[in-house]
């Protein structure tokens, strides 16, 4: 796995941003860029030649769901590994994200190392 | 009809003239004397129907001095248009407050942890500088000495900054609480707005002089699993996964 990959953390509560932020830097990971919502965050994965997307659920512009669906429907990002780090805790919602193609979901509160789990099976599938 | 209607609507004309339409009604059915038909089950009708509007009369007076004591509490007013907008920035403050503090101790652990990290670097570096030192003095007894009990000082020194670290991580975790109590009073907060917008509407119908100032036709969304639904509280029912194996758990019977 490349830890000079970019990555994108969208999330709409700043101390949020910071942690998986922090949590990123420490797994080696640098090139990090951050938005608050998918209505910002959309047009910086357009532009950005991002490489991995870690995004919230809950947020008011456009939420993370909709921007996993805008994602999937965009011929440049359809394959942008994407993964949910989000309080949204309802079956019915994990089993929509993966129906919606998501990579891998993390439920709030979590740790440093379901972190780096994650993110490490998921480029395990995608580099396989 | 039921005995209790009868009870309630007595009819306004007596006994004789009733009986006298029903049976000049029955002779003009038996007849055909449709004219006649018609006009008799009016005035049969119309011995009841004066009650009847009474009695309609009485509930629209009873509906109007309800609507009118809701209307003149005062009570009300000061609730839907002072105390719950208040009540709501109470709660927008507490996010505030929790940002601030949140905000301060990730300033505070993102500070320390290169600290740490220097403390764990610096010992490293120095040991194997000792050692250096100790090999190419291995004759000096007295030198080999303090190099072995600095060195053991310096090992020390390594696994404490290290375990520094893993507590700034800790730390730095532990502030999530802000995104998750933050996220849980907004929709508090939501609530609370649907609320006061619903009870100014309706002090706005029963008193238009009061002046309030919502806009109406704002009607609740009901909750959306789509738009996101916020943190679970731990009580939530089985529809809810519990924790992050429930969630791979989950993920792998869908095929992940």
């Amino acid at each position: 796995m490349d830890r000079n990959m970019k990555i994108l953390v969208v999330d709409d509560f700043s101390t949020m941003r910071r942690i998986i932020k922090n949590l990123l830097k420490e797994l080696g990971f640098t090139n990090l860029e951050e938005a608050d919502d998918g209505q910002t965050a959309l047009p910086l994965l357009k532009q950005g030649n991002f490489d991995f997307l870690v995004t919230d659920w809950n947020m008011p512009g456009m939420t993370g769901i909709d921007l996993l669906r805008a994602v999937r429907a965009d011929p440049e990002l359809v394959s942008l590994p994407v993964l949910m780090v989000t309080a949204e805790a309802k079956r019915e919602q994990i089993v929509l994200a993966a129906q919606e193609g998501v990579n891998g979901y993390i439920v709030k509160p979590f740790n440093g190392a379901t972190l780096k789990a994650k993110i490490d099976k998921i480029f395990e599938r995608v580099e396989s | 009809m039921t005995q209790a209607r009868e009870h309630e609507f007595q009819p306004v004309v007596g006994r004789e003239k009733r009986l006298a339409d029903a049976r000049a009604l029955v002779e003009a059915i038996e007849n055909e004397d449709t004219p006649a038909e018609a006009q008799l089950i009016g005035e049969l009708t119309a011995a009841y129907s004066g009650n009847i509007f009474d009695e309609v009369g009485r509930m629209t007076r009873e509906v109007h001095d309800t609507l009118k004591s809701f209307a003149e509490d005062e009570r009300l007013g000061v609730l839907a248009e002072d105390e719950m907008p208040d009540a709501r920035d109470r709660l927008r403050y507490v996010i505030t407050l929790t940002e601030q503090a949140a905000t301060r101790t990730l300033s505070i652990t993102e500070d320390a942890t290169p600290t740490a990290e220097q403390i764990v670097d610096r010992s490293q570096r120095l040991k194997d500088e000792l050692a250096k030192v100790a090999a190419s003095e291995a004759d000096n007894a007295r030198l080999g000495g303090v190099v072995e009990s600095m060195s053991r000082y310096l090992d020390s020194a390594t696994t404490c900054g290290e375990r520094l670290k893993g507590q700034l991580t800790e730390i730095m975790m532990a502030q999530e609480f802000q995104d998750l109590s933050g996220q849980l009073l907004m929709r508090v907060i939501d609530l609370l707005e649907q609320l006061e917008e619903k009870l100014v509407g309706l002090l706005q119908i029963t008193a238009p002089v009061r002046g309030a100032k919502a806009e109406d036709g704002k009607s609740a969304p009901a909750e959306r699993a789509e738009d996101g639904v916020g943190p679970q509280l731990p009580s939530a029912g089985d529809n809810v996964v519990k924790n992050q194996d429930d969630v791979d758990d989950l993920l792998a019977s869908l095929g992940f």
